[in-house]
């Protein structure tokens, strides 16, 4: 609960249900505030530019408004591309088949079903330009079929439309007391950096349990990819966040490095710990202490801040090496020794990355920036077998609607495909489709109805603009309440779309209740059968097939890092691999049992990738002789073998070949703790690859 | 320059061109001030934003349909 709705439930003490059910009502009103005075803008400049349906920019304002300014904007700006795509593709449509409506429907079908493929490739706003696209191409090519020759008039018009709406709705939204995406994006990130410094800080004891360890990357990996989702969205709203967009990029990968790094390192604590070798734990511990002296500062208040913690953490790294030699000196040569420099190389690589991400994070704070670096990119994880079933399923409900449409002559097919066109692209991004659809189909049906009662009751009445605002008004303003109320936003954007569609304003009102109820029949039947084709054609996403198809690529993340071209290859490697396991961790049920197998996986991916990737580097960096460059490129073959397929055979060859590599490098040390901490992985009990290793050989005779 | 361009035998406004033009200038001046922060300074800078985009669009347009 917020401050404000603590002060006014003390205040209300009387009625306590009350002021709890009035939490937040503030921000929700100044939001059907900002949307009605959008949308009335909206008619009013669309009837002074005299463009022939006010009732599309309307319809537009209905569907880019937002309470955050940032996703207005983001919304806005894929949209105006979306819908030139769109024009362009409708308008090129008609041009080739204007007397074929076969071919024509035909093609509008695929383009159609295409767009909403693409929509559910891409989670942020660039889905909504695919869904743009596809239906743009139909706003403006259906109504113009019985006409071809009018086809660019209309298509103009529409595009004009479109894009008045997307402005007032971008000008209003941000000029007229904006919410601030870039305050979310700010408190997140700095929240985010506060619990991985203390997390940091608080795991210098020792070893982590593999439980809090799971939970710890399952936050890391929702804040990583929470972060970049806000940040293509706030990049439109602030032009400071736009200069800053590559360092926050950075930012995330040097974060995500750091965590892998991280978790690698206490994985092998909590190896050896496991395996009773003490001498070597007690001596990482010490060799990791000083990092928690680093990170505990002396103010409390400097706890969390970069600009003390940068020069402390340098200096830090500064005096690593020398304590290192110095607790290896105690150490017992050979194994125990080589424990120590796998320990001592992951402290290394995790520091180097810590100080990046608090160097990026200070200069991130600071007022001005200078300078440029490097740019990195967050890659996706997208799957194209869920965009192939969405282009499959979206095309049936069209050629469907077409062959309806053409053996029934139905004058208002039309309606239909637009309206099938509008939702199959909306349902195929969300993530519950079905139930999803039937709260938006229950929305559109009251939208509609009310829409006909101020049509053809409250407006016939009316005259003059003041008196339009004044009958409409408290039915429009039902669409953004619920809108902004998150559990009836379903509802509420099916309501905002319906009310304005059925009641068409135009200037010169047309009235004309029974087009207007054919028409609203139409729309039904188009969104009821974009919604009934989730049925024949179930959504994949979510799905026991899905899961596996994914686990099954997290794991492959493994393989790349093996195989692929190093360029570029650990940004890459992190951003996918945790994307990956964002997309399927969110459909499964915490704590049940594929949760936490998917968790050990991506731990096992994680730790065994990134090692792979750091051998491939110094191999390149530092050539061996030919005999044990091919060794170690066995065992990295034989590792990426057992990823792509875990069985118990590979897994004893994997262990074999990296056994082997690591004895052909007794001459170079800068390779075999990488070697040694992938013969770990390979050997750890706790991760899913334990299932085949067999119990009864002795622990460790490397 | 003419009111009316003829762009591939498409009558455009010759507004929309310098529209376009003013977009672009815009979004540059904008990553300038936004790198040095200096947005800072403004009460509201969406609202500043959208009078200097005004601005500028209003003096290309008076300035070259004159």
């Amino acid at each position: 609960m917020s401050a404000a709705s603590m002060k006014a439930g003390q205040a209300a003490r009387r009625w306590p249900t009350l002021a709890e059910a009035f939490a937040g009502e503030g921000r929700a009103w100044l939001f059907v505030a900002k949307s009605l005075l959008a949308l009335y803008l909206a008619a009013w400049l669309a009837m002074w530019l005299r463009l022939e349906q006010p009732s599309t920019t309307m319809i537009t304002v209905a569907i880019v408004m937002h309470p955050h300014s940032g996703m207005v904007l983001a919304k806005s700006f894929y949209r105006a591309i979306g819908t030139l795509c769109g024009s362009a593709f409708g308008l090129a449509l008609m041009c080739v088949f204007p007397q074929q409506r076969e071919l024509f429907l035909l093609c509008l079908s695929l383009w159609v079903a295409l767009c909403a493929g693409g929509a559910t490739l891409y989670r942020n706003f660039m889905s909504y330009g695919f869904v743009l696209a596809g239906y743009t191409a139909a706003i403006v090519a259906l109504p113009a079929i019985a006409h071809p020759l009018e086809v660019f008039d209309s298509a103009l018009m529409r595009v004009s439309e479109v894009m008045l709406g997307i402005v007032v709705a971008g000008v209003v939204s941000d000029a007229v007391f904006p919410g601030r995406l870039r305050l979310v994006l700010r408190q997140n990130a700095r929240a985010h950096f506060a619990h991985f410094i203390d997390f940091v800080r608080g795991s210098t004891g020792g070893s982590i349990p593999r439980a809090e360890m799971e939970q710890a990357h399952l936050r890391f990996v929702r804040a990583a990819v929470q972060l970049e989702d806000l940040r293509a969205s706030v990049i439109f709203e602030d032009p400071e966040v736009r200069a800053r967009s590559t360092r926050m990029r950075l930012l995330n990968q040097h974060n995500m490095a750091a965590a892998t790094s991280f978790q690698s390192l206490h994985h092998l604590i909590n190896r050896l710990q496991r395996e009773g070798r003490a001498a070597e734990v007690d001596a990482l511990i010490a060799l990791y202490r000083p990092l928690g002296a680093a990170l505990t500062t002396p103010a409390a208040a400097d706890l969390h801040e970069p600009a003390v913690l940068a020069p402390r953490l340098r200096e830090c790294a500064r005096r690593l090496p020398a304590l290192a030699a110095e607790l290896r000196a105690g150490l017992a040569p050979g194994h125990a020794q080589l424990a120590f420099d796998t320990g001592d190389t992951l402290l290394r690589r995790f520091l180097d990355e810590l100080c990046g991400y608090v160097e990026v994070e200070l200069a991130l704070r600071g007022r001005l920036l200078r300078g440029s670096v490097e740019r990195v990119h967050f890659r996706r994880g997208n799957d194209a077998t869920g965009a192939l079933v969405a282009v499959l399923r979206t095309f049936l409900t069209m050629t469907t609607l077409s062959a309806f449409w053409i053996a029934s002559g139905w004058p208002f097919g039309s309606s239909a495909m637009l309206l099938a066109t509008i939702f199959s692209g909306l349902f195929a991004a969300l993530p519950n489709p079905l139930s999803s659809a039937f709260t938006m189909l229950v929305g559109y049906a009251a939208g509609m109805l009310a829409g006909i009662y101020a049509a053809f009751w409250l407006l016939p009445g009316s005259d003059g603009f003041a008196m339009l605002v004044a009958v409409t008004l408290p039915l429009l303003l039902i669409g953004p309440w619920l809108n902004a109320h998150a559990e009836l936003a379903g509802v509420g954007g099916g309501y905002a779309i319906g009310i304005v569609y059925i009641m068409a304003l135009k200037n010169p009102m047309a009235y004309d209740p029974v087009h207007a109820l054919n028409d609203a029949i139409a729309q039904l039947a188009g969104v009821a059968l974009a919604a009934a084709a989730f049925v024949f054609v179930p959504r994949v996403t979510g799905s026991g097939w899905q899961r596996r198809r994914q686990v099954r690529r997290l794991r492959e993340q493994v393989v790349l890092a093996a195989t692929a071209p190093l360029a570029g290859l650990p940004w890459r490697f992190e951003s996918v691999s945790r994307d990956l396991f964002h997309q399927v961790i969110v459909h499964t049920r915490p704590g049940s049992r594929p949760s936490r197998e998917l968790l050990g996986w991506a731990l096992a991916v994680q730790e065994s990738g990134r090692a792979l990737i750091e051998l491939r580097q110094q191999l390149r960096a530092d050539p061996a002789p030919v005999d044990v460059g091919r060794q170690v490129d066995a065992a990295v073959q034989a590792m990426a073998q057992l990823y792509r397929r875990p069985d118990a055979m590979h897994r004893q060859q994997a262990e074999d070949a990296v056994r082997a590599a690591i004895d052909a490098c007794a001459a170079r040390p800068a390779l075999r703790p990488r070697l040694y901490q992938l013969l770990g992985a390979l050997r750890d009990d706790e991760s899913p690859l334990a299932a085949w290793t067999p119990s009864m050989e002795p622990a460790h005779a490397p | 320059m003419p009111r009316e361009i003829a762009f591939s035998d498409v009558l455009v406004p010759g507004l929309l061109p310098i529209f376009v033009g003013c977009l672009l200038l815009m979004w540059l001046v904008d990553s300038l001030v936004g790198r040095y922060g200096l947005y800072r300074y403004v009460w509201h800078p969406p609202l500043f934003r959208l009078a200097l985009f005004g601005s500028l669009f209003g003096l290309a347009g008076l300035l070259l349909l004159r």
